[in-house]
């Protein structure tokens, strides 16, 4: 039981971490970012889509189909993101605005494609891609430890993957010079246009990259808990992922916590249904969970909050 | 080798914003070595010519030439390229990063972990700064950070930035603002050294004093216009301030002997929080008497902020007693405050004084919108809302595109302060707190606030005037009190100090040490003249 | 091109209803290019939907049915838009980004449903106490975002949307338990006496649904304007939209406001949840979040943050989304299509701040090109 409780946790806290850390890069430039829910559904359609086509070509036999879709989703998030880059920093609307934008627009338009390139290339009327489930390896050695180990069981290899690029992200963040110039824009864009910084430039990477990064939490999440790509990918758990880096302080190790902290709030109620052999539409009680945890915390720990300074701002060049 | 007569030549410079037009076809010409002033007014278009030479702004018409050479300035990295550096008046800094981090933010030092993964070679920079801060004698910890250096630490940062680009341009806009006449006096010979090390200075201002103590020339704008370029030695004070302003002007205000009363405002021992949990009023006790006028002087930052905060009801206090009129009012809102007679002028109109997206009149009416002849059951009496606004409008001559219905925002900083002022002295109160009223005003405005405030203190108001601006303070207070790090370190009737002394005060200088240092000190003491 | 925007945008009298029409043909047009791409006809389609709102005829009705049948319906669909849209509007003065709507609108319809909704109450009570009752529980949810924001300084946008989905959840739980209609995967339909549509009046030969509460949001409407604009509440939730510290430095109370504003703004919500599932709908839908609440942000926006705004902004996004049913059917396009182009309308209309400041800017330039022009030529 307290395996599948650390298993399950881990695999719906890691794509939320990789989510929330596109959400810092974006934040700690000085961007709000409320389109990571749209992005993440949108890179999870792109993904979904070239692995439903690839199969089809390939065949199920191999796993490269599975790689390329985490590639493509990527691609198609970081693509998408250019919309909120365009609302944000070409238009300069509110940035809480266009992120919700973003998001519906994501949702009408991935709902619309999806059953419009289902219907022009399978004949189908669906509004599903069916995918299969993430194939899992056990770790070797290492899932052998007791208790702990159970973190090493049954991995699918994109939490591998996460794990990977955060440490990534964390040294672009803190190590790099586009991490020190993303930094300096999101507390103070003005000394670092004067520093000879392009500001909208570092603005623009900064949320391409959580558009892929937020594209491949996404895919994560069609392989895992779904098993399918359709509307039903917009379950909030990008907002999920802001509440996450709100409470970790926009510091990439506590929004893990933060992340972990939902993930097992979510598996351990499932398990405590399961055991006590309640009836399933307590399922949707113990879904809440994450949320209400995140509502909680937010209570909590969100006065000593410190956002980025910035955050939010529409910065204009001549603006004294 | 320097085949060319000036560093620096800007032709026919123009530049326009919406309404108007911020450099009329201004040409100057620098010599490499010099300090060059740029005297003005505020608004005279002084930074928006250097902002030009910086690359903030793209002229409309007009050439650049630097060492003899056509450029095209587009952006401030441009600049930084051609070896120009500024200063700018609010300082460009990163305040959660170290002195190091902000020198070399944008052009950083890089060394490759493992032979190829790149990153920041922190250790190599922090070696660096401290070498540059050493040869150019401006001390910093290249380790601080930014967020707990004082104003003029962080200026040497500023400074330094531009040196560690090789800037052989320097720019300061307004560089001594923000700081105390002891502080003045180190930055000017920070200047001094720099020219002497074959630097190009321009700086500007509107303290002729500052510009007869460095400069060698000075190039006069008013009104976006240029008007004169005089060498400074050559040229009176009298004769640049009639160049700046367009005609003679009194520097002093006129006012006669005040007739203190009652005791309007008592504070006592009161201790303010800021944010952070620091004390940042700290025990201070001090009365205004009705018909009298308390300037508080002191260098920003020192808690005059928090203590007009609390006085006015924005925050709370954590010990200690106000009393206006007899009546305790420590714990009253900020309404009860304003219904029991205070006005408060804020610093910041922008943010706290105006509500910028409202309309002129529902901004005057905004300390009375809510009483009888403004509303009826909580709607609205259109006809009152205009009359207020035409009445303040006309007496204080408040301008604006659309008189009463002018979006507050499409109005300029001046009219903006004028009319929030309009709105505090009507109330006719019995204690006025005003902070920093002119920032950012011409000379006419101000000698016309300067004179409200007197007429305000002859009515009968008590008066707590709070200023950065030395000047300001020694030409309106009856009474001059000093704030340092949160505590009042000297109260005296305003004939009893000289400009030198509150100076030392506000450097936080205990009294004995100030008297001892008295003799020595007698160079500003005719400013006022 | 450029001169012929500016002509059209620039200029202070009703501008901003100008951009937004601008921007509605610009989103018609791009949802045009996407039928094109589809191969269908755009005009045809466009003509759907006008058809399915019963504003154009249909080329023929089931009998008892005519244009005005549709029309009624539309309007049936309309009243829940204009609550919502009026709730977001609300928020937005009071300088709120009320996204949590949706939620309110569950809970609101809930509670209505469950207390009154199967009870044998004769219509003259059933009706006004669902109406209280959808005011009251999203006054309620309101006030719990207001508190959430003033207390704990919790970003409305954030908690709106995890009590979206909170709610979402623990109503699918209580629906699936207790209240689902086995056969319509839906709550078993509300009682008629309780429904706030009337279903099916026969009249002048016709058969059509009677919107009760569409006068209630009309009427909504105009009160809102009045308290906005013409009273001390409007003046001074409206100050703290705009300017928090101004505000308090005024004396106006914050706390009171931000409160005052979501209290207000979830009724509206309310509103909304009831008259669209227990007046349009009759039941409700479990395990989904009710697309409704978002489409009202994009009504906020295009309505100019206007009240009358509101309504007109209503009437035309549920056109695009009531009509949309007819569409798909007789064009065999997706329905998702008009979401998509609502999706259109809201990014342009986010974008109506920055059309206004270039025109202003291109318009200025204008402007002087013709002074200085005028002055070139005097010279010479």
């Amino acid at each position: 039981m307290i395996d599948s409780i650390i298993i399950d946790g881990l695999a719906f806290a890691l794509p939320m971490f990789i989510m929330a850390i596109g959400g810092i890069f974006s934040e700690k430039s000085g961007i709000t970012n409320l389109a990571i829910e749209g992005l993440q559904g949108f890179g999870a359609f792109t993904g979904a889509f070239a692995m439903v086509i690839l199969t089809n070509a390939m065949g199920t036999g191999t796993q490269v189909p599975y790689y390329i879709s985490f590639l493509v989703a990527a691609a198609g998030g970081m693509i998408y993101s250019m919309v909120h880059v365009i609302l944000c920093i070409r238009f300069k609307a509110n940035q809480v605005i266009s992120g919700v934008v973003v998001n519906i627009l994501a949702m009408a338009l991935t709902s619309f494609l999806t059953r419009r390139l289902n219907l022009m290339i399978f004949g189908e009327t669906s509004n599903k891609f069916i995918l299969e489930t993430s194939v899992r390896y056990d770790v070797p050695v290492l899932s052998e430890i007791p208790f702990i180990g159970a973190a090493f069981k049954r991995v699918y290899p994109f939490e591998i993957l996460i794990v990977i690029i955060a440490v990534i992200a964390w040294y672009v963040m803190y190590r790099t010079p586009y991490g020190m110039h993303l930094r300096a824009c999101g507390d103070n864009p003005h000394a670092a246009d004067a520093a000879g910084i392009d500001v909208g430039r570092v603005q623009m990477i900064a949320i391409v990259l959580s558009g892929g990064l937020s594209a491949i939490g996404g895919m994560c999440y069609a392989y895992s808990i779904s098993a399918n790509f359709s509307p039903d990918i917009y379950l909030g758990l990008g907002y999920l992922a802001i509440a996450a880096l709100i409470f970790g302080n926009w510091s990439i190790l506590p929004t893990l916590g933060a992340c972990l902290l939902f993930g097992f709030a979510r598996s351990i109620g499932h398990e405590v249904i399961k055991n006590l052999g309640m009836p399933s539409t307590y399922n949707d009680l113990v879904r809440t969970l994450p949320y209400v945890v995140t509502l909680l915390l937010l209570i909590f720990f969100s006065k000593n909050n410190r956002a980025p300074r910035a955050l939010g701002e529409v910065y204009f060049r001549g603006k004294r | 080798m320097d085949n060319y007569e000036y560093i620096i030549e800007m032709k026919h410079i123009t530049k326009r914003f919406p309404r108007i037009v911020a450099n009329d076809d201004v040409s100057i010409s620098i010599k490499k070595g010099e300090i060059y002033a740029l005297l003005g007014e505020n608004g005279a278009g002084k930074t928006t010519i250097m902002s030009v030479l910086f690359g903030m702004y793209e002229p409309d018409e007009g050439e650049i030439y630097i060492r003899g050479e056509k450029v095209n300035i587009t952006s401030p990295r441009q600049a930084t390229m051609l070896g120009i550096g500024m200063v700018q008046q609010h300082f460009r800094l990163i305040s959660n990063y170290t002195v190091t981090e902000n020198i070399i933010l944008g052009s950083e030092p890089q060394n490759k972990l493992f032979g190829f993964i790149p990153h920041v070679d922190i250790k190599k920079s922090n070696a660096e700064i401290a070498a540059l801060s050493e040869k150019y004698g401006l001390k910093v910890d290249p380790l601080a950070v930014i967020s707990d250096l004082n104003v003029s630490t962080q200026q040497r940062v500023e400074i330094l930035k531009m040196l560690y680009r090789d800037a052989e341009i320097l720019i300061f806009d307004e560089p001594t603002a923000v700081l105390t006449p002891q502080e003045i006096e180190f930055l000017l010979e920070i200047i001094r050294g720099l020219r002497d090390s074959g630097k190009t200075i321009i700086i500007i201002t509107h303290k002729l004093e500052e510009i007869k103590a460095i400069a060698d020339r000075c190039a006069i704008l008013n009104h976006g216009r240029l008007i004169d370029i005089k060498d400074v030695k050559d040229t009176s004070t009298t004769e640049l301030a009639r160049l700046m302003v367009g005609h003679e002007v009194s520097f002093t205000v006129d006012k006669e002997e005040a007739r203190p009363g009652d005791t309007v405002l008592k504070v006592e021992n009161l201790t303010v929080c800021n944010e952070q949990g620091y004390k940042a009023v700290d025990d201070v006790s001090f009365e205004i008497h009705s018909g009298e006028i308390f300037a508080l002087a002191g260098v920003a930052g020192n808690g005059q902020n928090e203590l007009a905060d609390a006085i006015a009801g924005l925050k709370q206090v954590r010990s200690g007693k106000i009393v206006l009129d007899g009546l305790d009012i420590t714990g009253m809102s900020i309404r009860e405050r304003i219904e029991n007679g205070m006005s408060y002028i804020p610093e910041d109109r922008q943010k706290v004084g105006l509500i910028m997206g409202f309309s002129l009149k529902d901004n005057l009416a905004v300390r009375k919108y809510y009483t009888d002849s403004f509303s009826h059951h909580t709607i609205i009496n259109d006809q009152t809302f205009d009359e207020h606004g035409k009445r303040l409008i006309d007496d204080y001559d408040i301008r604006s595109s659309d008189g009463n219905s002018t979006i507050v925002r499409a109005m300029s900083g001046g009219n903006q302060q004028k009319a929030m002022i309009a709105r505090e002295i009507d109330m006719k109160g019995k204690l006025i707190v005003v902070m920093q009223p002119t920032r950012g005003l011409d000379v006419g405005a101000i000698s016309n606030i300067h004179k409200r405030i007197v007429a305000e203190r002859d009515r009968g108001a008590a008066i707590l005037l709070i200023s950065l601006e030395l000047d300001e303070v020694m030409n309106c207070a009856d009474t001059i009190g000093v704030i340092y790090d949160g505590r009042i370190n000297r109260i005296a009737k305003a004939s009893e100090l000289t400009v030198n002394e509150v100076g030392n005060y506000m450097m936080g200088v205990s009294r004995s040490e100030v008297k001892d240092g008295r003799d020595d000190m007698q160079k500003e003491g005719g400013e006022g003249a | 091109m450029k001169k012929l925007m500016v002509r059209l945008l620039s200029g202070e009298k009703h501008q901003m209803f100008r951009i937004s029409v601008f921007a509605v043909v610009i989103s018609l047009i791009f949802g045009a290019a996407v039928l094109l791409m589809i191969a269908t006809n755009p005009f045809a389609s466009y003509l759907n939907l006008l058809q399915g709102s019963g504003l154009a005829p249909k080329r023929s009705y089931a009998g008892m049915r005519n244009m005005f049948t549709d029309f009624m319906s539309f309007l049936d669909a309309m009243t829940p838009m204009i609550f919502a849209s009026l709730s977001v509007m609300v928020a937005l003065k009071g300088g709120l980004f009320n996204i949590g709507v949706s939620g309110m609108m569950l809970v609101s319809s809930f509670c209505a449903t469950a207390l009154v909704g199967y009870s044998s109450l004769s219509a003259g009570i059933a009706r006004p106490l669902v109406l209280i009752i959808g005011i009251v529980s999203g006054a309620l949810v309101g006030a719990i975002i207001g508190a959430l924001k003033f207390k704990f300084n919790i970003n409305e946008v954030v908690s709106s949307i995890m009590l979206n989905y909170i709610f979402m959840y623990v109503l699918t739980f209580f629906i699936n338990s207790y209240y689902l209609d086995p056969v319509s995967r839906q709550s078993i339909n509300i009682s008629d006496s309780a429904r706030l549509t009337i279903i099916d009046i026969k009249a002048f030969g016709l058969k059509f649904d009677v919107p009760l509460a569409f006068i209630l949001a009309i009427l909504a409407a105009f009160i809102i304007r009045f308290v906005m604009n013409r009273t001390t509440i409007g003046y001074e939730i409206k100050a703290v939209g705009l300017s928090p510290a101004a505000a308090n430095y005024a004396g106006i109370n914050i706390r009171k406001n931000i409160l005052l504003t979501m209290v207000v703004s979830g009724a509206l919500a309310g509103l909304a949840g009831v008259t669209y599932y227990c007046g349009y709908v009759g039941s409700i839908q479990p395990g989904v979040v009710p697309g409704l609440g978002f489409n009202a942000i994009a009504v906020a926006l295009l309505g100019c943050s206007d009240p009358i705004g509101c309504i007109l902004a209503s009437f035309l996004i549920t056109v695009i989304s009531k009509g949309s049913i007819y569409m798909s059917s007789q064009q065999g396009v997706e329905i998702e299509l008009a979401d998509l182009i609502t999706a259109f309308i809201l990014i342009f209309s986010a974008c109506s701040g920055f059309i206004k400041e270039y025109t202003d800017k291109v318009e200025r330039q204008l402007k002087e090109k013709n002074f200085n022009e005028k002055k070139g030529g005097a010279q010479a």
